[in-house]
Parts: structure tokens; C-alpha cells; sequence
């Protein structure tokens, strides 16, 4: 049964919940307390050795369910042999005997020898599926069993007929049920690695390629990837709060003890919480990745604490508040969409969103503001108010524009990137996920 | 060392009946957990929303095994000395004074000063021996003979260091004073961990525990809970309170009542001398509880439609 227990293990870990060895050695030694036999017990143990967070104890559950379901064959197999008389045909190959007499259980530990023999679990891809059902039949004997099938209905006799039909129900059974066979362990085996699979490919994928239906996918992708850099800042943050012996504040706070130094004082760094202020175009000509841009702003708003953001296509609106009120699809909805916000989706005007900036919320950058700009630059021919822009720079900490156009676009047609660029401390292409996560890992 | 040995642990079914003797519920998978734990010789991390009975658990656990129960509360910034053992410095700096002529008449026939630090080097254990350490909980669960049980109540409220600092005694049983070595437990201690999940525990410490998750109560073995906690109340009205409670936590309230605010409320109910729910008794002992005003207002609008539903669950 140990055998049974690392599979269950491999299922688990393939699904995503982190096994130790020492925790496989415990879920093995309740086995031995509890038994095999109360599938309820069964699970409270293997729950309580294997998986250790609420999370994780939601993914057990369904693979367990799962795994522990291979039960024998349907009861109804039965049913076309029922008329047939059992006696002993000569030969026959060992399958057909067994679909004859109705042996169930022999025929689910046949199917389950197939499926070890040609390593099931190494299955990789959704496209193999068929095959392995094809490759599990033939071990299994499939050939044999037409052949039977093919003298039995040559045969005149009505006794040989019935079982040729028999054998026939017999084996579209028997197909269909290492169909499901096949399918289970996929589900349990290979889907996890081809989530895998599909996030690295998702994540170096050009955002405007992207496809609607992989949109709740790039959402658990960008999620995934904000709390990774927040694990990883507020360590750094930590350790920023280590500091170097400050001699001078030593000293004056021991003249009280009349000099010898009891108490130490440390230079404490000051964390430099980020203050990003976000300008997000959302017109027409960036509207493929603009959904992701926003996607990943929304859960940026919820990593760092100063953040205000600002979309605009004809004119400029702080949507800081939007992020704030609402959940992240509709967020996105409404920010797309424009919907009950005064903004016109017409015509990109850079120009008009600088005066708009600059009008109503140069004050708030100071500088300590990190200010990125989410735009292709294509202004329509209006005028770029270049000036206003390298005011903002000199405000700015820093200011970094992101162009979802790579750099051989940049300048032609209607694009100011020329002009703007050179204004910018940063100018960068971004349009995979994987771009995005850099430059924010940058900016914190 | 020996391990928890109790001839109360024979089955699941036992301990569950003997819990039901110190008052407390405990459903299939608590019973189990507890008894793996007893077997394998594991501490349990127990994990679940607030005042659903996790300190409780151990608390009960002490009482049927018979064990002293010694708590250990996690707050940010405890460290060892709080936490394991501290020298009594009064006591030592007092001794020292005390023994004053006694040093001097060690140094008095000594020529010059290495000879007297070598005839002071015969006696210095003495002020760092087991006389003056002063345990703390960690230490005094190992000490206790015959056992005990050790609760480590809120461990996400610790710092990392204390978790990582916790490991030794979890796997070991054992801790490490510089001046007086390893001291390992006389029998092992029962160790149960409470954690509301504020923060994410490291790998290593979930490893070496059992892990187990209290969820909310489905409604019979809150009825049952309710029964034992408050076995005055009726009947009718205990399903009805139970199934108004199990409506609410359905809602979308930022805190979800508990088992511990059910309690209280079956309490309050019994006080009011109410013998059923009514619209006007509910409203006014809401607070009871729902602790934020805006989970208030929204248990507030469906107040006709939740009583309802529960007077039917009792009838019905």
C-alpha cells in the first residue's frame, strides 16, 4: 500500500502542495495507526500530516477525491453476459474470458497494470490522452478481442452470435471506461504541470496577443507575481532597518552616565516608502494591453500605499479612488470603458493630459515622486507640450515612461516618442508580463 | 524521556466521549487529529477564525489528560527570556552580597591576584546553576514531571526569530542553556499551537506539527455545542438562535460571529427570559454578537426574513 501513498504524494505535489519527506513519513505512520479502511478517517489523517494551510487543504480535498474514486467497473457491465452461458470457450484470449464472465475486478487491475507499465504519470500534454487510451486497450489485448469478435460473428450459431454481440458491448465498455481512466489521471498528474507550462508561456507572451479568455489566468499570474515582490521588499525593508553604530549619537547620549558608553545608539536608515504617481493612456491604439496595464495597477495599488493613478485619452482623471471601491474586473470595466467618469474616448491628446497634469496636480509631485507614463506616445499630430514634461521631470525623483511599442516604432508616424524620450530618465518597451515585473522590482 | 503515555487515549471514540465530559464538542476530525497527535508524538498547529475553540481545545485537553496546562501568550518582541528561562540576577547580586566574608576568606591566604581567581574559579558555577534560573513556560513544560500540556497561543503574532527559535524544542523536546548544557523533557509535553493565520508560518515549523483547521460548526453539532455550553435554554429556541447564526455567517459582514459570540448570545437570550426569537428581542441584543456598526446595519435590513427563517427551521 506504501506504493499507493507516493503516488497520492506525487498527485498532491504535481497540484501544487509543498510535501516534505518527514511529512510523507508521518502520513505513512498514521496509515499504519488508522488503517486503509474508514475513507473518512483516511482523510482527516492524511489532512492533518500532508496539508498544512487552508489552501492547501482545498487542493487535498479535491485530489483526494479524485484519486480515491478509481473504483471497479460499472455494475451494468454485467448486464449483456447475464444471457450468455459461462461455460468455457476454447480459444478464447484471456480478455474475452474476463468481459465474458464478468470479471470486473480482473479487468481493473489488468487496466491499472496497462497504466503502470506504460507509465500513465508521465503523461505531459492534454494531446496525448487519445493515444494512451489506444496504447492501455492493446496491452490490455484489444487485438485478440477483435479477432475473437471477427470468427465468433463468422461462426453461424446463435450461441456464438450472442457473445460476439457480448464481447462487442463488452468492449465499448471497456473503452470507455479506460477513457475515464485515462482522463482522472490526467487531471491528477498533468494539469498542474501544464498550468505550468502555460504561465511561462503567458508570462513571455506579448501582452496584445494575449487572449480574452486567458484574462483570469493573467489575473492569478499578475497576482502571484505583486506578492512575490512584496515578500521580497519587505525583507529588504528589513533589513534596511539594520543599521552602522552612530558614534556621534552615541556619545551625546551617554554624557548623561558621565562617559562611559552604556547605551549604543544605530544609524537607522529611513525606509523610503515608494510614492509612485501612474499616467495610464487608454485609448484605442493601446486598448489590447492597456486591460493588463491596469490589471497589474490594480494590484499595485494594493502593494504600495502612496500610489495615485491617472488615465487619459482626450483629457486626464484621477481613478485613484476606483481601485480603491471596487473589485478588480469591474475596476477594470469602468476604467476601460470610461463608465460614469469625465473623460472622452476619442482622440489621444498627450499634449492635453500634460496641461491637465499640470493644471491641477503638479503640486503633489515632490521629489521623492516616482512618476511613469503607460503610453505608445501617438498624439495625433496635436502639439506634445514637450515643456510641460521636462517640467515634470525636473520635479520628479524619477520619471520612466513604459511604450508598449518596441523601438523600431518609436518616431514614426504619429508617435512623439523622439521627442519625449529624451526628457525621460528611463524609457523602456514593455509589453510581456515579464517586462512589467522588472521594471517594477526597478522602481521599488 | 517518555512519551505521552495515558491510558484515556485508546480510540477516537473515547476521546470524544471524554471531551464530552470536560464540556466540549469535539466533532470526527478533531477527535482523530488529537489521536495521531498522541500516537506519533506531534505537536498540532491549530488554525481557524476566531473563537471557534482553539485555545479551548487545549485548555480541555489538559483537563482530560490530567496534565497542568502551561500557557505561553505570542506577542511581537518576545524573545527567549521571556519565553524560556532568565537568571535571577536579584538573587545572584543578593548571594554575592550575602557571601561577602565567605569570598574573602577564599582570598585571604592567597598570595597574589591568579591565585585567587583560581581558588574563585572553584565556586563560580554556583551562581549560574539550576538555583538560579527562573523558568518560563517553555522550560517548565519540559520540567514537568509525569507531562503537561504546553500551549503556544498565537504564534503569528511572534516574530520569525522566535518561530525559527521555537523549532529545537518542537522536534527535540529539548532546549540549550550555555551555561548549564542541553536540558532535555522529562516526559514529553503535549504542545498544541493556535495561529488566526495574520501571517503566513514558515515551512519548517508547519512540518514538524500535525496540522488541523477548525472551520464554523454545521448547525448540529452547534445545537450540540449550545446544549452543553447552555443546557437551560429550550429547545425550540436553541434551533432557532443556531439557525439565525448560521444564516448571518452567510451574509457579507466583515466579522462572522462565532462559536464563542453563539454562546453568548444563547447566554443573553436566557437572561431575557425570551422563549422565542422576535424581530424586536434580536434587534436589540445585535451587538451581542456583531461587533462593527456596518455588520449591524446589514443584519439589520434582513432582520424580518433571518427570524422568520429560523422560527420555520424549529417548527418545521
Amino acid at each position: 500500500m506504501e506504493q499507493v501513498l507516493a503516488n497520492f504524494i506525487v498527485a498532491l505535489r504535481n497540484a501544487g502542495v509543498r510535501i516534505s519527506i518527514s511529512e510523507s513519513i508521518d502520513a505513512a505512520n498514521s496509515l499504519n495507526i488508522m488503517g486503509y479502511k474508514d475513507k473518512a478517517l483516511l482523510r482527516t489523517s492524511l489532512a492533518a500530516t500532508l496539508a498544512k494551510t487552508l489552501n492547501e487543504k482545498e487542493i487535498f480535498d479535491t485530489c483526494f477525491d479524485l484519486f480515491f474514486s478509481f473504483d471497479e467497473f460499472p455494475k451494468d457491465h454485467n448486464g449483456p453476459n447475464q444471457n450468455c452461458e459461462m461455460e468455457e470457450q476454447e480459444g478464447l484470449s484471456p480478455l474475452s474470458t474476463m468481459i465474458l464472465s464478468g470479471g470486473q475486478t480482473e479487468l481493473a487491475t489488468l487496466m491499472m497494470q496497462a497504466g503502470q507499465a506504460l507509465e500513465l504519470s508521465n503523461m505531459q500534454y492534454f494531446t496525448q490522452r487519445n493515444p494512451f487510451v489506444r496504447r492501455i486497450m492493446n496491452y490490455m489485448g484489444l487485438e485478440e478481442l477483435d479477432n475473437d469478435i471477427s470468427q465468433l460473428s463468422q461462426d453461424g450459431s446463435a450461441l456464438s452470435q450472442q457473445q460476439a454481440q457480448g464481447l462487442r458491448d463488452g468492449r465499448d465498455l471497456l473503452t470507455e471506461y479506460v477513457r475515464t481512466y485515462v482522463d482522472r489521471n490526467y487531471e491528477l498528474y498533468t494539469r498542474a504541470t501544464q498550468n505550468n507550462i502555460l504561465e511561462r508561456h503567458l508570462m513571455n507572451m506579448k501582452l496584445s496577443n494575449i487572449e480574452e479568455r486567458n484574462v483570469h489566468d493573467m489575473h492569478m499570474i499578475i497576482k502571484k507575481m505583486v506578492k512575490r515582490l512584496k515578500d521580497l521588499h519587505s525583507r529588504r525593508k528589513r533589513n534596511f532597518r539594520r543599521g552602522q553604530l552612530d558614534f556621534k549619537k552615541t556619545i551625546r547620549k551617554n554624557i548623561t552616565y558621565g562617559g562611559p558608553l552604556f547605551e549604543l545608539m544605530w544609524k537607522k536608515r529611513k525606509i523610503d516608502r515608494p510614492n509612485v504617481v501612474v499616467i495610464c493612456d487608454v485609448s484605442r491604439s493601446v486598448r489590447m494591453v492597456v486591460r493588463f496595464f491596469l490589471l497589474f495597477l490594480y494590484s499595485l495599488n494594493e502593494l504600495i500605499v502612496k500610489i495615485r493613478t491617472f488615465i487619459f485619452c482626450n483629457n486626464l482623471i484621477e481613478v485613484s479612488s476606483v481601485f480603491d471601491d471596487h473589485p478588480v474586473e469591474e475596476a477594470v470595466e469602468i476604467l476601460q470603458k470610461g463608465i460614469g467618469l469625465d473623460i472622452g474616448l476619442s482622440r489621444t491628446n498627450y499634449g492635453q493630459a500634460l496641461c491637465d497634469f499640470q493644471e491641477n496636480w503638479i503640486n503633489s509631485i515632490t521629489n521623492k515622486t516616482t512618476v511613469i507614463i503607460l503610453g505608445d506616445a501617438r498624439n495625433n499630430f496635436y502639439e506634445p507640450e514637450t515643456d510641460l514634461l521636462r517640467n515634470l521631470h525636473d520635479k520628479a525623483k524619477r520619471l520612466i515612461w513604459l511604450n508598449p511599442e518596441g523601438p523600431t516604432f518609436w518616431g514614426t508616424g504619429d508617435s512623439e516618442m523622439h521627442r519625449y524620450g529624451p526628457l525621460c530618465d528611463f524609457i523602456r518597451e514593455c509589453n510581456t508580463l515579464n517586462h512589467l515585473e522588472r521594471i517594477v522590482d526597478d522602481i521599488l | 524521556m517518555t512519551g505521552v503515555n495515558n491510558e484515556k487515549i485508546t480510540s477516537i471514540d473515547s476521546i470524544q466521549k471524554s471531551f464530552k465530559e470536560v464540556d466540549y464538542i469535539c466533532s470526527k476530525p478533531i477527535a482523530t487529529t488529537l489521536y495521531l497527535a498522541f500516537c506519533l508524538n506531534k505537536p498540532i498547529l491549530v488554525e481557524g477564525p476566531a473563537g471557534v475553540g482553539k485555545t479551548d481545545l487545549a485548555n480541555k485537553a489538559a483537563a482530560f489528560l490530567d496534565f497542568p496546562l502551561v500557557r505561553l501568550q505570542c506577542y511581537e518582541g518576545l524573545d527567549e527570556s521571556k519565553s524560556l528561562y532568565e537568571w535571577k540576577y536579584g538573587k545572584q547580586l543578593l548571594y554575592t552580597q550575602i557571601l561577602k566574608d565567605k569570598l574573602n576568606d577564599i582570598v585571604k591566604e592567597k598570595n597574589n591576584l591568579a591565585e585567587s581567581i583560581d581558588a574563585l574559579h572553584r565556586y563560580d558555577d554556583i551562581f549560574f546553576s539550576k538555583q538560579f534560573l527562573e523558568p518560563r513556560p517553555l522550560l517548565s513544560a519540559l520540567q514537568h514531571q509525569g507531562g503537561s500540556v504546553l500551549l503556544v497561543d498565537e504564534i503569528d503574532k511572534s516574530d520569525d526569530e522566535f518561530e525559527a527559535f521555537l523549532l529545537e524544542i518542537l522536534s527535540d523536546f529539548q532546549v540549550s542553556i550555555p551555561e548549564i548544557g542541553t536540558i532535555k523533557a522529562e516526559s514529553m509535553p503535549f504542545v498544541f499551537l493556535t495561529s488566526n493565520n495574520t501571517r503566513e508560518l514558515s515551512d519548517a515549523l508547519k512540518r514538524r506539527c500535525l496540522h488541523l483547521f477548525i472551520p464554523f460548526p454545521e448547525p448540529e453539532l452547534e445545537r450540540e455545542i449550545i446544549n452543553v455550553k447552555v443546557p437551560e435554554i429550550s429547545e425550540s429556541l436553541r434551533i432557532q438562535l443556531v439557525d439565525f447564526i448560521q444564516q448571518v455567517r452567510k451574509l457579507d459582514i466583515k466579522k462572522l460571529p462565532s462559536i464563542s459570540e453563539t454562546i453568548d448570545w444563547a447566554r443573553v437570550l436566557l437572561l431575557l427570559h425570551a422563549d422565542k426569537l422576535s424581530k424586536e428581542t434580536v434587534r436589540d441584543t445585535l451587538n451581542v454578537f456583531l461587533k462593527f456598526e456596518n455588520d449591524i446595519t446589514v443584519v439589520n435590513d434582513k432582520i424580518h426574513e433571518l427570524t422568520q427563517h429560523a422560527l420555520k427551521e424549529a417548527h418545521g
